[in-house]
């Protein structure tokens, strides 16, 4: 569904991504972990081009994403195209983004009914559904400042999902929530992965990646180190990045 | 002692009509001209940012009666004849709507980024993202320093009583020529100010009350 080709990337001078390849199969979710400035979210970022990347090649669901053409032909897709594209693409963000001026139900509806054309009574009722699915059919009317972290961010997860994506990209969704909060928003997720939902996620918590997760995907300075099912990753890891990582990880889990 | 102004107040009154009027018309001219401005300043080409960045500058380094001055000294030279009423409210509106452009320029770039990735990641872009996403965020944000310069704004049309034309201060300066009694008159000319810029300062309040999200 999303396949990741020698991507690499520079905010000037700096490279951020490294030669990253990767796919995620339809149906599939993969965990992207790796410790800070790693370029995880820069990654995913790219996989709906937020960023631009200057090589290397994205497809999703087969359709090249952001670029046609290779080498000195490469050049950039125009705006409607890549918005297209990116319609096809949820996105949850670590810090929610829900439209502050628009009640719950709107926030959900506003892109179905503005970017896919969904007639208005169509995309209430879907979005309806889908509120009702992340637990929030009683605050259809309310305006985001008034929700709990936990709750907006699942208001945010409906709002992806009402665009019906090929794959969802979560970027450490839990992060900014207090932690009695995390575990409605992490329940969630595991039913739409339960559901057969495509989601790349980046996430800190270990232990939810090696349970939700397919694959799990190491990343360390710009550059996917490792790859593979949770529990031999975690059980085994092959390179010392990734001991070192999981070790310090640990440790500071413990204290 | 204030027979003076109870005698000539229908006449003070005309003259606040004329200065609403000015006002109202010079706002709403200034208001486009500082959006257009501001759009331009952040999405327009080279040459038109070039063009409203000295457009910009001149305004605010130039006083508003030395704006008025040339209009009405040196326009007649050109050939270019609107009329006294209309050059006024030009003049007027393109000083304030460059201090416009500056509120709606700052208020655009204080929509955060996450708004713009949160609808460019539902595949929302150029003229939609605009008016869905950032527009009405940046228009509630705007409001109060929009409503404070237009009440600089409505105390800046009395200086286009020097160039001559008639609004409230005009006519306070006629009746104190015929009736002798400046302070009576100046203090019914400052009512009327401060009266319109009060309920101006009013509203921005409850516009700021408004900006806040929760409901
Ligand atoms: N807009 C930017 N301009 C310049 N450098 C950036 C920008 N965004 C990210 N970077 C740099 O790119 C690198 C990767 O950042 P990224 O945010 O992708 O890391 P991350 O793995 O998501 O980290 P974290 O776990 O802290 O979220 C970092 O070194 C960061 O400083
Ligand atoms: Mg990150």
């Amino acid at each position: 569904m999303v396949a990741v080709r020698g991507v690499s990337k520079w905010f000037g001078a700096h490279q951020v991504l490294k030669d990253v390849s990767l796919d995620v199969a339809a149906g599939e979710v993969v965990a992207v972990i790796g410790p800070s400035g790693s370029g995880k979210t820069t990654l995913l970022r790219c996989v709906n081009l937020l960023e631009d990347f200057q090589q290397g090649e994205i497809r999703v669901d087969g359709e090249a994403v952001g670029y046609a053409g290779a080498g000195a032909a490469r050049r950039r897709l125009p705006e409607r195209v890549i918005a297209r594209t990116r319609s096809q693409v949820g996105m949850v963000f670590q810090s929610f983004n829900l439209f502050p001026h628009m009640t719950v139900l709107k926030n959900v509806m506003v892109a179905p009914v503005r970017v896919k054309k969904m007639p208005e009574a169509e995309a209430r009722a879907s979005a309806v559904r889908l509120l009702e699915r992340v637990g929030l059919a009683d605050k259809l009317d309310a305006y985001p400042a008034r929700l709990s972290g936990g709750q907006q961010q699942r208001v945010a997860i409906a709002r992806a999902l009402a665009m019906q994506p090929k794959v969802i990209l979560l970027d450490e969704i839990t992060s900014a929530l207090d932690p009695e909060l995390v575990g409605e928003v992490l329940a969630v997720i595991r039913q739409l992965a339960r559901d057969g939902m495509t989601m790349m996620i980046v996430t800190h918590e270990m232990q939810f990646a090696r349970e939700v997760a397919q694959k799990v995907v190491f990343m360390d300075g710009g550059a996917m180190i490792e790859q593979g099912p949770p529990r031999a990753l975690f059980a085994d890891p092959r390179t010392e990045r990734l001991q070192t990582f999981l070790k310090r990880f640990r440790e500071g889990y413990q204290l | 002692m204030l027979n003076v102004l109870l005698a000539n107040l229908p006449l003070l009154l005309k003259g606040a009509v004329v200065t609403l009027y000015l006002s109202a018309a010079s706002a709403a001219l200034a208001a486009v001209i500082g959006v257009a401005v501001a759009l331009l300043q952040l999405y327009g080409d080279p040459v038109t940012r070039a063009a409203t960045h000295v457009y910009l500058y001149v305004m605010r380094g130039v006083p508003l009666l030395v704006l008025l001055f040339a209009m009405y000294y040196m326009l007649p030279y050109t050939g270019i004849d609107v009329g006294a009423t209309a050059g006024g409210i030009i003049v007027i509106a393109l000083y304030f709507g460059a201090f416009m452009a500056e509120v709606f320029r700052a208020a655009i770039l204080s929509v955060p980024r996450g708004q713009w990735d949160a609808a460019r990641a539902l595949g929302m872009y150029g003229r939609l993202l605009m008016l869905i996403v950032v527009v009405p965020q940046a228009l509630r944000i705007a409001g109060p320093p929009f409503v404070n310069t237009c009440i600089m704004l409505v105390k800046g049309t009395s200086l286009v009583s020097i160039v001559g034309l008639w609004e409230v201060t005009m006519a306070g300066r006629q009746i104190v020529e015929r009736t002798l009694a400046p302070f009576q008159v100046f203090g019914g000319v400052a009512a009327v100010y401060f009266v319109i810029c009060y309920c101006l300062s009013r509203y921005g309040r409850w516009l700021e009350k408004r900006v806040s999200y929760v409901h």
